[in-house]
């Protein structure tokens, strides 16, 4: 098992070095100069070429890639061409916004789509089955910034205030600024409607996927055998049926990492959060090229630890399986 | 002056601003920005967010009154010399830096010196153009000397951007400009009511009252939290749950929506003071390279008629008004916007005349058998550039012109407008406009702003003439000439005027709107 996770780590790097060169190249492809905005009302061409003769940007990208790899290896992640501030200090910052929202929809997921597919296979071809089926192609079907302004119309402006509608206050002993919100009970508040919009699409595709995946299993001779030996329903189910269910959908999980993260840029710009997502896609506006560069990093280590983490689960869920 | 003024006094009684007398000391002012401040270097950055920070942390020589009268702000007097050469300004004693050192005309040399330094890169340079020096009489008296007279050096000490935002000579050599761009405390600091204590990008910025500020008794707040919420939907949601205070830049599409959620909110506004423009390329290098001085005609609109055919004739401005909207803007062809100082309504020599436009366009050349199609470049900043610019196709098309829209990001257009980029027209909404003067910077011939490339000397002989007439009545004259011209040549194309709303809660006290210019929270306080 050590070895394996040692050779996954190992893996990781060219994962992620693959991933941090093409959106080099490709933000470098993009039309756009970050000095333009930089420099603003005072914009010459002039200064404008002393500026990117400063920031190395007159080189050849690949050249400027190693230089950005160099400066990796050594803990520096560049400073933002826009603001000036150090690229890692305000990943740090925000990364724990966007991790939490990130675990907590999947929860909101999970929470969701383990009753509403079991649920759906066993009482199959019922008003039940039918009912969780049309409300996951519902969740399926709205996207993100359309769940999250019905919530903060309902909650934040129908309710009175109900829930904050932007914002952040972090968990306590997280704060990383000198200026914070900080309760466990004002946290929660402000994750709850983005936890659930960005939650509830993710909780509609793995119950179709669940669903599928326990119909396949409650069939299986093991379950009908569990079921002779005068088991209950409820350990069949959720013992035998639903953790050999569950091996597909971890793995779609794993993937569905990316898509939160993607989500997230949508969500927490409704909301007013300072998270990742809204870092990235400042920075990608700007044309802040360290910046995106440092959004590309942790999200690639993200999905690919995630994704480790998935695989590992495996061996949980099926103790035939066994890593060498 | 008068436009100005009455701008701002509309927007006062619009507000409904109270003036009472018994100001309650303390508590936290909430503000939303619509967009992220870029930075904190005051002479760099650019963005009125940071414009609006630089206007609380730091203080100036003087400063300027709604109705357009210049007040005392660390001088405490000031005086020009016949000739109009040289300005004379004797500091106030009492002006502390946050670091605790003093104003003195040092700083005011030091300041004004960094500005003028190349090597700065200042957005505020190329305002400072007919500065000769700065000389410290002593401690507290410093002479600024032009190299000719200049009749809006007042305004431009004042306004022009954030004004003259003093800073302390010890902090700025201390700290880099990155550190100071960066927001680090130490590095940013000024002689306002407000100190900074934090700003962390995409999240908050935080200013605390400055104890030793040197009005006594001012700022009332203890502090001012300024959030990014960018979504106007999740302000709208903000503001009526009672989360934030004060939106700084309200979108127009949504006031009355606001309005109908919100009875009691302060909803300010005034006579637009950014214009509205479809801007027309006149040029384009003529070696093929992006800023080349060797120009060439540009393909479509070099042409004078089909510039007018377009630009004069073939939009009907009050129309795009009417949808883009709602009514709540003024059509607008002149050079300035409504709201900007010796504005002229030139409006009527450009009435929306479709036959007059096919008939410039046959002149031209163009028709049935050679229709014209051009690229109509919008960006995706704010949605009302898409929605003029659907309008404009839709009205082009009646003329038998084809527009294709092209939508970029606001980079994408910065970098095509200012680096002489392939477009032919674009729909923006550009700087706010405290005079015309002011506007040198985006359209003189010289300009790297001047997105439309014109080549025409007789703009520049018009701001040079206008800037240094001190006589205003004569300067009106002059204004009035200019903005004819400018409709007459369509270097420049107005549609409208572009509106500004700020929204308060009731109990936000004393605010005073100032349009884009000046967001003050100095003697704002809370009743509640």
């Amino acid at each position: 098992m050590r070895t394996y996770i040692l050779k996954r780590i190992l893996g990781v790097v060219p994962t992620v070095l693959m991933i941090t060169l093409v959106v080099f190249v490709m933000m470098r492809s993009v039309p756009g100069d970050p000095v333009v905005p930089l420099l603003g009302d005072a914009y010459t061409e002039e200064d404008a070429i002393k500026v990117r003769e400063a920031y190395g940007l007159n080189k050849p990208v690949l050249v400027q890639y190693a230089i950005w790899l160099g400066k990796l290896v050594q803990g520096d992640w560049g400073t933002s061409i826009l603001s000036g501030r150090p690229v890692l200090q305000d990943v740090l910052v925000r990364l724990p916004v966007t991790l939490e929202l990130v675990v907590l929809s999947m929860g909101v997921a999970l929470v969701i789509a383990i009753p509403a597919a079991i649920i759906g296979a066993l009482r199959r071809n019922t008003w039940a089955d039918y009912t969780a089926t049309s409300v996951a192609m519902i969740g399926v079907s709205i996207p993100e910034f359309f769940t999250g302004v019905l919530l903060l119309l309902f909650f934040s402006v129908g309710l009175g205030g109900l829930l904050p509608s932007s914002g952040w206050v972090y968990l306590p002993g997280t704060c990383p600024m000198m200026v914070c919100g900080v309760s466990l009970w004002g946290n929660l508040q402000h994750v709850l409607m983005p936890a659930i919009a960005l939650g509830i699409g993710r909780a509609a595709l793995l119950t179709r996927l669940l669903r599928t995946s326990m119909l396949e299993v409650i069939r299986t001779e093991y379950v009908t055998t569990a079921r002779a030996k005068g088991l209950a329903e409820r350990p069949v189910v959720l013992k035998h049926a639903l953790k050999n269910a569950l091996i597909p959908t971890v793995t779609v999980m794993g993937l569905q990492v990316g898509f939160l993260i993607g989500g997230a840029i949508v969500v927490e710009t409704l909301f007013a959060m300072p998270g990742l997502g809204t870092f990235g896609i400042d920075a990608i506006i700007g044309r802040d090229y360290q910046q995106v560069q440092g959004f590309a990093l942790v999200t690639a280590l993200a999905f690919v630890a995630i994704n480790l983490i998935v695989d590992l689960t495996y061996t949980f869920l099926d103790p035939r399986i066994r890593y060498a | 002056m008068r436009s100005f003024a009455a701008a701002l006094a509309l927007a006062i009684v619009l507000a409904g601003v109270t003036t009472a007398g018994a100001q309650k000391r303390g508590g936290i002012l909430r503000v939303a920005y619509g967009n992220e401040i870029a930075g904190l270097d005051f002479h760099v950055t650019p963005g009125y967010e940071m414009v609006w920070v630089a206007t609380n942390i730091g203080c100036g020589l003087i400063g300027i009154t709604p109705d357009g009268k210049f007040v005392p702000d660390a001088a405490e007097s000031w005086t020009i010399s016949p000739d109009g050469l040289l300005y004379t300004f004797k500091l106030k004693q009492n002006v502390l830096f946050h670091d605790g050192t003093r104003v003195d005309a040092a700083a005011v040399k030091f300041t004004v010196e960094r500005i003028i330094d190349p090597a700065t890169r200042s957005s505020m340079r190329s305002f400072m153009d007919s500065v000769h020096s700065v000389e410290v009489i002593d401690p507290h008296t410093v002479q600024i000397r032009l190299k000719q007279p200049y009749a809006f050096m007042l305004h431009m000490l004042a306004a022009y951007r954030m004004g003259l935002v003093l800073a302390s000579p010890a902090a700025t050599q201390k700290f880099s400009p990155e550190e100071r761009r960066a927001g680090k405390p130490e590095a940013v600091v000024g002689c306002g009511p407000f100190k900074l204590v934090e700003w962390v990008k995409g999240s908050h910025l935080v200013m605390d009252r400055f104890d030793k500020y040197f009005v006594p008794g001012l700022p009332y707040l203890d502090r001012v939290v300024i959030r990014v919420i960018k979504d106007p939907v999740t302000q709208m949601a903000a503001f009526k749950a009672g989360e934030i205070d004060f939106i700084a830049d309200f979108s127009a599409d949504h006031v009355d929506t606001l309005r109908a959620q919100n009875p009691r909110a302060q909803v300010m506004t005034g006579k637009e003071t950014t214009p509205m423009v479809a801007m027309m390329k006149v040029t384009v290098p003529a070696d093929g390279k992006p800023m080349s001085k060797e120009r060439g005609p540009h393909a479509i609109f070099n042409d004078i008629r089909v510039r007018k055919a377009i630009g004069c004739y073939g939009i009907d401005r009050k129309e795009i008004v009417k949808i883009a909207f709602k009514g709540q803007a003024t059509p607008w062809l002149g050079i300035i916007p409504p709201g900007t100082l010796d504005s002229v309504d030139v409006t009527h020599l450009c009435p929306y005349d479709p036959a007059r436009a096919r008939a410039l366009l046959a002149e031209a050349g163009y028709g049935p058998q050679k229709p014209l199609v051009f690229e109509l470049m919008t960006n995706t900043e704010k949605s009302v550039f898409s929605v003029i610019a659907t309008v404009i196709k839709e009205q082009v098309a009646r003329i038998g012109v084809t527009a294709n829209i092209r939508l970029v990001d606001k980079v994408s257009w910065m970098n095509t407008a200012t680096q002489d980029g392939p477009f032919d027209m674009y729909v923006e909404d550009l700087a706010s406009l405290m005079v015309l003067d002011q506007n040198t910077f985006l359209s003189a011939s010289t300009a790297s702003w001047n997105s439309a490339r014109h080549t025409d000397p007789k703009v520049d002989e018009y701001y040079a003439r206008y800037a240094r007439e001190m006589d205003p009545v004569k300067r009106k004259v002059i204004a009035r000439e200019f903005q004819e011209f400018s409709a007459d040549k369509l270097y420049w194309n107005t549609i409208s005027g572009s509106p500004f709303y700020q929204v308060a809660q009731p109990w936000m006290k004393d605010y005073v709107y100032q349009a884009e210019f000046k967001v003050l929270y100095k003697k704002v306080w809370l009743d509640k």
